[in-house]
This record gives C-alpha cells, structure tokens and sequence, in this order.
C-alpha cells in the first residue's frame, strides 16, 4: 500500500504527480518485480553460505575458551574432550576407534635437536609421506611439513633448488638432497611477529600453536626464513581411515580452515619417549633426533664430532636443526667401482 | 497518457516500466548466473591421489634372517648341511660350483673367505681367524669399516627406531645387514614418493609444456635448475 502511495512521488516514474490510480496499480507491479529480483539477486548472492557447515561454526564453549597458557587443568581437560568429540563428528568416526586427545606437557632437563645426515640422505620423500600421515594435516589442499630440496652438488644456494624432482630412481649421482623444515629455532622470528601469542617457545625447544587462538594473518609465515610454516586455506580434507587418532592440543589435533600450523617435532610422540614419524621411516637413517643435554645422546655426540652445518646461519635465529656431513662425504656421490672377475686392474 | 512526441508511443507502456522490466531482468540473470556459480575457483592444482603404503612404510630395507640358514626351491638348510659332508678346502679364489646365484661386488674385497670362516661355515671370521656369530655383523664390517663402525656404535651411522629415551621403551638400533647386502653393499636405489602437489615456482614451461598458451602468474624465475641440465645432457 504504502508502494503504491509513493510511486507518483517517484522521479523514475514517467507519470506527472497525483495521476489517476492506474499508474499508481502499474507502479505497485513494477516495484514489485523490482522486489522480487532484488531479493532473489541478494539470496543469490548470499548462497555460498549453503556449503557453510554448522559444525564448523564455534560452540559457546569454544568461543570463550582461554589462551592455552591461561587455562586451568580442568578447562584443559574441558577442551581436550570438546575436541575429541568435534573429531569424531567432523570425521564421523565409528564408536569403536577411540580418540585419544592429550596435553604431553616438556619435560624436565629436555632440549630436543636434530640432526640430518646430508651425506646420506637420498631424497625418496618418505619423511614427507609419514609426517603427514603422523600429522594429520591435509591431504587436499596438500599441507606438507618437509620439503626435501633437490641441490646443485657444490651449492647450497635454495635458488636453484627443484623440489618437484621426479625420476624414476633416486638418488641422482649429480645432485645432494637437503630436506628442510620447521628449524624449531631458539630465537623464532615467528613467534616475535604473532600479533595474537598464538606460538610461542615450549620449554623443551619446540615452537607450537594454539590453534584456536591463531587468527590467520600469515605474519609467522612471512617472518619464517624456513618456509617451515603453512597455513590452510581450504578445510583441511583427511580420509577418515588414514586420521591419526593418537593426537595432541599443540601438535596433530585436525585443524580448522584459516589457521597456521607447523612442525612440532611430533611432541605428542616424542614428549612420550618415542621417535618423531620422519625420523622412523627414513630407510638410510639420515635423521637423527635426541636430547642435546643428555650428554650421551646421539645429537650431543654429533655437534661434538661430525662437521655440522646451520641452514641461512647468517639470519640468525638459532636453529635446533642441524646439517652433518660424514668423512668421505657421500658414497651416493661416487659408485662404488666395481672389480669383475678376470677383469686387470 | 505518454507525454505528445514520445519514442515510445509505438509500445503499450510507459517508460518507467520497461526500466523496471529491464531491471528486473538484469537483476534476475545475476541471479541466476549467481545461484549456478559460473565464476566458481578451479584450481590448477590436480586433486590429490592416495599416497601408495610403502612411502609410509617404517620396515629396512632388508630383513635379514641372521641366522646361517640357506633358502632353496622353499626349504630352508642349515649351512652344516652340507658344509659338514664337504669339507671347505683351504684355497680362495677358485671358480664356484655351488652358490652360483650370489653375485659379489663389494669393491677390492672380492674373496669368499674374507668374511666367511675357512672351516665353520656357520660363522663369519674376524682378522685373527677367531668366529664372528651370524648375527653380530657389524663385528665382521668393522674390520674394514672403522670409521662407519664407530658413528654407528654412537647411534649416528644407521637407524634409530623406537623411542630416543630408553626409560620410555627399547631403543631399536638396526643392524648392517638391514639397509646393506653385504655381496652388494651401496644402499639399493628406490623410487621416489610422490611429490609436492602444489603450484610450482620455477621455470614453468617443463611441467606446463600442454598449456604453453596459458600465461602462468607464477612465471617468475627462469633460471634452469639442475634437472635442466640433467635433461639436456640426457637429450644430447
């Protein structure tokens, strides 16, 4: 009604003001087509928000969680069991795989380092693979962790480093393998540039995420001079059979779509004791992983005796991540020669 | 009703409808073009395929059986079994007539009893002519390899599985004989997992050789990498 009063006040309208009532009927259709476009063009600019999930929309709960170092031990084991229960409804997981959800705290007297053979590393990627599955970080968009740089011999210029490498055997003679990854470094770039104290430097060494705390912004991962962080764009997509069930609030809990994650030298693993996943699965035991205060172990043994070296050393950050050679360098480098039988030498 | 001398006298509505008409259609394509999402992202990634299980697979290499066993056509003989009827004559270097089917290159160290023990086959023989057990043989490599003996009893030459605090469960240190044939010693080749699945930095005409008409953003670096080399050394 109230259409139809305005449409002779409307300058669009051809007809003069206090016309007969029939072009007012015809204003009241005309604004009323206009309605009905305008609101269907507004719900169909609206419809992105059909693939919206309601699970991913924050619980109350979740909404006024604290800051990981602010909570309580009860509010911790609140949102240890809130997670468990947002796995299994994400991953819609039978009854019957159990989701273990923990807070392994640093131990005592531990600084964890590693070290990496680069003498003796041949590039097969398995690090990669097993870190992802151990990790549960998404398979598409892919999130990797480790990114093994095929190298010029003689160089450690990155530039001309390929890392989609693919031939049908490695190692290749003409080239070094130098995987890289979160350095966990003593003085963490990253962590200075989080404008929320969403990472920060765990007692044992390592740097972790609050994922429910990060808001995005990338700042970590343009401080990084690893490109050891990664964020996730997409809603991370893991096949429910390959979830990782054993998992942790700092490390491997699934992630949600616009945080930042990284390596956390698998802490729910090894703040139990065990080996990180890349450190069991690679087949020439090029990584190596310990304890560097315990004198006895196999990263203090390596710093005291092998020639160690510290990737981009110079921008200072104080990696816990080291490079070590073997004497002779690697065997890959130059084949065995071969004595045949009957052969003269 | 239309004013006198108006264009659109020829049609039976006014002005201001047809506006609104058009209005409502363009309103409508949009939203229409909207609700089929013809601007939907497609990303030039290709979707990701199942990594195979042996990328993730934490077994060696090899899993010897350590024990002075010999497998033939299924059944499995101790070494005395026929070591004890023939005796082993003292000499090296002669043609074999039986295990025919080891093939030895282990570099200068081309000789059968090098390692084997000249009398008790079910041993190996360490440099004062005393028997190494079948399953101690980083006892036997050591003889040669020193220096690799010495990183591996310090845990920094060959695997670690397991845990790094043995307070926490065993430490699991791999033996020689799982990553080395000790006939063929080089650790074996293998394939390669698969690769990062990602936009690639880099020179883009090697892998977008099929869309060379395409412009690709991420054309930013065109110096040629190492496997540019390898490929044009391969090609000549």
């Amino acid at each position: 009604m109230s259409a139809a009063d305005n449409t002779p006040n409307n300058p669009t309208h051809g007809a003069p003001a206090g016309a007969a009532p029939e072009p007012s009927r015809r204003g009241f259709l005309r604004m009323g087509v206009n309605a009905v476009a305008g609101a269907a063009a507004l719900a169909a600019a609206l419809s992105p928000l059909r693939d919206l999930d309601p699970d991913d929309a924050p619980s109350l709960e979740e909404f006024f969680q604290k800051h990981y170092k602010e909570m309580s031990a009860e509010e911790k084991q609140a949102a240890l069991a809130r997670i468990a229960e947002q796995v299994r409804r994400r991953f819609k997981l039978p009854a019957d795989r159990a989701v273990n959800v923990q807070d392994p705290p640093p131990m005592d007297g531990v600084e964890f380092v590693y070290a990496l053979n680069v003498s003796r590393c041949i590039g097969c990627r398995k690090c990669v693979h097993a870190c992802a599955k151990e990790n549960n970080t998404s398979r598409s968009p892919e999130i990797q962790y480790i990114r093994v740089l095929q190298m010029q011999k003689g160089s450690i210029d990155v530039e001309t480093s390929e890392h989609h490498y693919d031939p049908i055997k490695i190692p290749d003679h003409q080239a070094y393998y130098l995987p890289v990854q979160c350095h966990q470094c003593a003085k963490p770039p990253c962590v200075k540039v989080c404008p929320t104290e969403a990472t920060w430097q765990e007692p044992d060494g390592i740097t972790v995420i609050d994922y429910d705390w990060c808001i995005g912004c990338r700042y970590c991962e343009a401080a990084c001079p690893y490109w050891a962080r990664r964020f996730n764009f997409g809603k991370p997509q893991i096949p429910a059979d390959e979830l990782n069930l054993d998992m942790a609030y700092l490390s491997n809990r699934p992630r949600s779509k616009g945080v930042m994650e990284k390596c956390t030298f698998c802490l729910h693993r090894t703040r139990r004791g065990r080996m990180p996943a890349c450190v069991e699965v690679c087949p020439t035991g090029s990584r190596k992983f310990g304890n560097v205060l315990d004198p006895d172990s196999e990263v203090a043994y390596i710093l005291r005796h092998k020639r160690v070296f510290v990737f981009k050393e110079e921008v200072g950050t104080l990696p816990r991540f080291f490079y070590y050679f073997d004497e002779r360098g690697s065997r890959y480098h130059e084949p065995i020669e071969v004595f045949e039988p009957g052969e003269s030498t | 009703m239309d004013k006198p001398g108006h264009r659109l006298t020829l049609l039976p509505v006014d002005r201001g409808t047809v506006r609104a008409v058009i209005v409502s259609l363009v309103l409508f394509a949009l939203a229409g073009m909207l609700w089929a999402d013809l601007w939907r992202f497609t990303s030039p990634v290709e979707p990701r395929t199942r990594v195979p299980a042996w990328a993730t697979d934490i077994a060696t290499v090899r899993q010897p059986s350590l024990r002075p066993e010999i497998e033939i056509v299924g059944f499995t003989y101790r070494c005395s079994t026929c070591h004890r009827l023939f005796p082993p004559r003292p000499t090296t270097g002669r043609t074999l007539t039986q295990h025919r089917d080891i093939v030895l290159k282990h570099g200068i160290n081309d000789r059968c009893l090098n390692c084997h023990h000249p009398e008790n086959r079910e041993a190996f023989v360490d440099d004062k002519g005393s028997e190494i057990s079948y399953d101690q043989p980083q006892l036997l490599c050591a003889k040669c390899h020193g220096p690799v003996y010495r990183d591996w009893t310090h845990g920094v030459h060959g695997r670690t599985n397991g845990y790094w605090d043995a307070a926490f469960g065993p430490v699991e240190r791999k033996l020689c004989t799982a990553c080395h044939d000790p006939h063929v010693p080089p650790f074996p080749p293998m394939r390669p997992a698969p690769g990062p699945n990602t936009l690639r930095m880099g020179d883009q005409r090697r892998f977008h050789a099929r869309h060379e008409e395409q412009e690709n953003p991420l054309l930013i670096y065109q110096r040629p990498t190492s496997r540019d080399e390898l490929d044009e050394k391969e090609h000549e």
